[in-house]
C-alpha cells in the first residue's frame, strides 16, 4: 500500500517513468519481440544515453517513450500521464506539447528553408508559451547557422541540417528531447559539434535528453548510460562489465 | 501551413500545372456548354415572347426548337384561330434553320405581324415590300458588317437588306412568308402561329377556349416559354447534369490522382509532421487546402479560358447568344471545388492515419 504511494509520487515528479514495457511486432505469422520488459526512470534534467547493438530494440523503446508507438503491454508515464492507455489523439497531443525528436536522418522538410522548418514546428506546437523565449532567428544564431536560415535542407551540410533539426526540436521547449543516433550520419567534427550542442542544452537549460547511440564516445557525454541487449536493459553489474570490456578494447 | 502548401505545390510545377489545367477544363466545359445552350434557350424564349403573341400555336408534340420542325402546320388554321372568341389576331411564322450560318430566319406576314407586335423598331431603312427583300436586326448587322442596301444570300437566293431593326424581337433575319415558303418547298405551311388576345385580363379564358377548340395541338403561353424551355426541357436538364457530372468527375479524378501520388511521395514528410505533434486534422487540412488551392486556381483559369473560348465562338458565329449568369459561374466553381474536396478526402484520410514510425522510414 505505502509502497505504491511512493511510486505515485515518483511518477508525478519524473518526466519519464517506464514500467515493464513489452513491444511485439507481428511480421506475417512471426512475432518479433523487440522490447521484452523494460523499466526505467528518467529524472528531470538528466541526459541518458541508450547503447546496444543494432536490432536490440533501442529505437522501438524510444518511439514508445515518445508516444509514436503504443506498446503491447506496460505503462509509460510522461509527467505523470500514462500514455500507453490513452487514445491516439491524446498521445499526439502529448507529443505536440512535451516531445522533441532528433533523428539520424535529420528529417527536415525538404521544401522548406531552415527558418521555415523551425517556424512550422513552432506553429504546430502552438507558440503561446514560447513568446518570451528566443526568436527562431536567435536560436539559429546561437547554433551558428544564422547565415544559412534561408537555405533549404539540400543546400546544407549534414552537420548543419542536424543543427537545424535540434533547433527545431527544442523551439517549443519540450519536456523531453529524444534523439535516435543523432550523430550516426555525421563525420567526427560534426558529431562533436552536435554532441556539444546537446550537452549545452542539458547543462545550460536543464533540458532532459534521452539519446540512442552506437558510439561510446558519444555516450560518454551523457550523465547516465543504459545498455540494452535483446530487448532488455542490462543490469548495473553487466553494465560495469561492459564498460570494462570497452576500455580493454 | 500556407508556406508548406505553397512550397509543395511549387516543388512539382508540372503536376500542379497539369492539375490546375484539368480542373479548369472541367470549369470551361460547364461554362461554355451551359452558357451556349442556356443562352440559346433564354435568348430564343425572350425574342419569341417579344413578338407580342400571348400564345403560341404548334402542331401536336411540336418542339420549341424550330430547327427541328419547319413548316408542318397548314396556313388555313389562321382563319379558324381568328374566329375563336377573345382572339384578336394570329400571325403565322415559318422558321427555317440555316445550317451554314447557324441561325434561324423567320418568314413573316408583315401586316398581321404588325398587329400582334409592338416592339419592332427600325434603326435604319424600312420594312420589306418586295419578295426578295430582307430585314435584319442590329446584332446581325453589326456582326456581319451589313447595312441597308447590302446584298445578303440566304438559301442560295439573293436578298437585299432594306431595314435594320433593334435586336431582341423575333429572329435575327426576317423575309416575307411567301418567299420562305417557296424556298423551303412548303407552300401554304407554317411553323407556328403567334396569337394575340384581345384583353390581357381574359388570357386564362382564351387559353381554355383554344385548348378546347384544338385538343391535340400544342398551345403555349409565351410568358411561360423561358421557364418551359429551361426547366421543363428534359434534354436541357439531362445535358446540364451530364456536363456537370463530367466536370465534377474530372476534378475528382485529377485531385485524387495528384494527391494520392503526393502523399505517397511525401510519406516521410507526413511522418515528420506527426513526430512534431501534428494532429490528424492538421494533416487532413493540409491535403484539403492544397487541393482547394489547385481547384481554386483551376476555377480562375477556367473562367479565363471560358471567356476566351466564348470570344472565339462568337468570332466564328457572331449571332450566337451566350448567357453565362453569375449563378452558373458560382455553380461551376462550386462543383469544381466539390469534386476536388471529394477527390482529396481519401488521400487526406489515408495520410492522416499513416503510422508515424513507418512513415519515418523505420521498418
Ligand atoms: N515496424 C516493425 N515491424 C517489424 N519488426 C520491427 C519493426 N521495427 C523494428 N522491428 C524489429 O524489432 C527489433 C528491434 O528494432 P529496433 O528497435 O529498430 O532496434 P535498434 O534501434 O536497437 O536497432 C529488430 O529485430 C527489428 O527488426
Ligand atoms: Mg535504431
Amino acid at each position: 500500500m505505502s509502497k505504491s504511494k511512493t511510486v505515485d509520487i515518483v511518477q508525478k515528479k519524473d518526466p519519464v517513468v517506464v514500467e515493464d514495457i513489452q513491444m511485439t511486432y507481428r511480421v506475417g505469422k512471426v512475432d518479433v519481440r523487440a522490447v521484452r520488459g523494460v523499466s526505467l526512470t528518467v529524472k528531470a534534467g538528466e541526459f541518458v544515453a541508450i547503447m546496444g547493438p543494432s536490432g536490440c530494440g533501442k529505437s522501438t523503446l524510444l518511439h514508445v517513450i515518445g508516444g509514436l508507438l503504443r506498446p503491447t503491454s506496460g505503462r509509460i508515464f510522461i509527467d505523470g500521464v500514462d500514455i500507453a492507455s490513452i487514445s491516439d489523439a491524446e498521445r499526439t497531443e502529448i507529443r505536440r506539447r512535451k516531445m522533441g525528436f532528433v533523428f539520424q536522418r535529420f528529417n527536415l522538410l525538404p521544401t522548406l528553408t531552415a527558418l521555415d522548418n523551425i517556424e512550422l514546428a513552432r506553429q504546430i506546437q502552438g507558440n503561446g508559451h514560447v513568446r518570451n523565449h528566443q526568436t527562431t532567428e536567435e536560436i539559429l544564431g546561437l547554433l551558428g547557422i544564422a547565415d544559412k536560415m534561408h537555405h533549404k535542407p539540400s543546400e546544407l551540410s549534414g552537420g548543419e541540417q542536424q543543427r537545424v533539426a535540434i533547433a527545431r526540436s527544442v523551439v517549443s521547449r519540450p519536456a523531453i528531447l529524444l534523439a535516435d543516433e543523432p550523430t550516426g550520419n555525421l563525420d567526427t567534427d560534426n558529431s562533436q559539434m552536435v554532441l556539444q550542442m546537446l550537452q549545452d542544452l542539458n547543462v545550460k537549460y536543464g533540458q532532459t535528453i534521452v539519446m540512442i547511440t552506437h558510439d561510446p564516445e558519444a555516450a560518454s557525454t551523457a550523465s547516465r548510460i543504459i545498455e540494452m541487449r535483446d530487448g532488455r536493459i542490462l543490469n548495473r553489474v553487466q553494465n560495469l562489465f561492459y564498460a570494462m570490456e570497452q576500455k580493454r578494447v | 501551413m500556407l508556406k508548406l502548401i505553397c512550397s509543395n505545390l511549387f516543388q512539382r510545377p508540372t503536376r500542379t500545372g497539369v492539375s490546375i489545367l484539368a480542373v479548369s477544363l472541367g470549369v470551361v466545359l460547364v461554362l461554355v456548354s451551359v452558357g451556349l445552350s442556356y443562352g440559346q434557350l433564354t435568348d430564343n424564349a425572350n425574342r419569341m415572347r417579344r413578338i407580342g403573341g400571348d400564345f403560341m400555336f404548334q402542331p401536336p408534340n411540336a418542339s420549341f426548337f424550330f430547327a427541328l420542325n419547319s413548316g408542318t402546320l397548314p396556313i388555313r388554321f389562321r382563319e379558324v384561330i381568328n374566329k375563336v372568341e377573345g382572339v384578336q389576331e394570329a400571325t403565322p411564322v415559318l422558321a427555317k434553320f440555316i445550317g451554314d450560318k447557324f441561325h434561324l430566319i423567320y418568314g413573316i406576314d408583315k401586316e398581321s405581324f404588325a398587329r400582334v407586335n409592338e416592339t419592332l423598331r427600325f434603326v435604319s431603312g424600312r420594312h420589306f415590300e418586295a419578295p426578295n427583300e430582307a430585314i435584319i436586326d442590329t446584332n446581325y448587322a453589326r456582326s456581319r458588317h451589313l447595312k441597308v442596301g447590302d446584298r445578303l444570300e440566304l438559301l442560295n437566293h439573293p436578298f437585299t437588306v432594306v431595314g435594320v431593326y433593334e435586336e431582341g424581337t423575333a429572329s435575327r433575319v426576317m423575309i416575307p412568308l411567301a418567299t420562305l415558303q417557296e424556298l423551303n418547298g412548303t407552300p401554304d405551311k407554317v411553323t407556328t402561329f403567334f396569337i394575340r388576345a384581345k384583353e390581357k385580363r381574359a388570357l386564362d379564358t382564351v387559353y381554355q377556349r383554344l385548348k378546347e377548340r384544338f385538343k391535340d395541338y400544342t398551345i403555349t403561353r409565351t410568358a411561360d416559354l423561358q421557364e418551359i424551355m429551361t426547366a421543363n426541357t428534359p434534354v436541357f436538364k439531362q445535358f446540364v447534369a451530364a456536363v456537370v457530372f463530367i466536370s465534377v468527375a474530372i476534378s475528382f479524378l485529377i485531385i485524387l490522382l495528384a494527391m494520392y501520388t503526393t502523399i505517397t511521395e511525401r510519406t516521410r514528410e507526413i511522418g515528420i509532421l506527426k513526430s512534431l505533434g501534428a494532429s490528424r486534422s492538421f494533416i487532413v487540412q493540409l491535403i484539403l487546402r492544397e487541393s482547394l488551392l489547385i481547384c481554386g486556381a483551376g476555377v480562375v483559369l477556367g473562367f479565363v479560358l471560358a471567356a476566351i473560348a466564348i470570344k472565339l465562338i462568337l468570332t466564328a458565329f457572331p449571332s450566337m447568344p451566350v448567357n453565362i449568369t453569375a449563378s452558373w459561374r458560382l455553380f461551376a466553381a462550386g462543383m469544381a471545388l466539390f469534386g476536388g474536396i471529394l477527390g482529396a478526402l481519401y488521400p487526406a484520410l489515408k495520410a492522416a492515419h499513416l503510422d508515424p514510425v513507418k512513415a519515418l522510414g523505420y521498418e
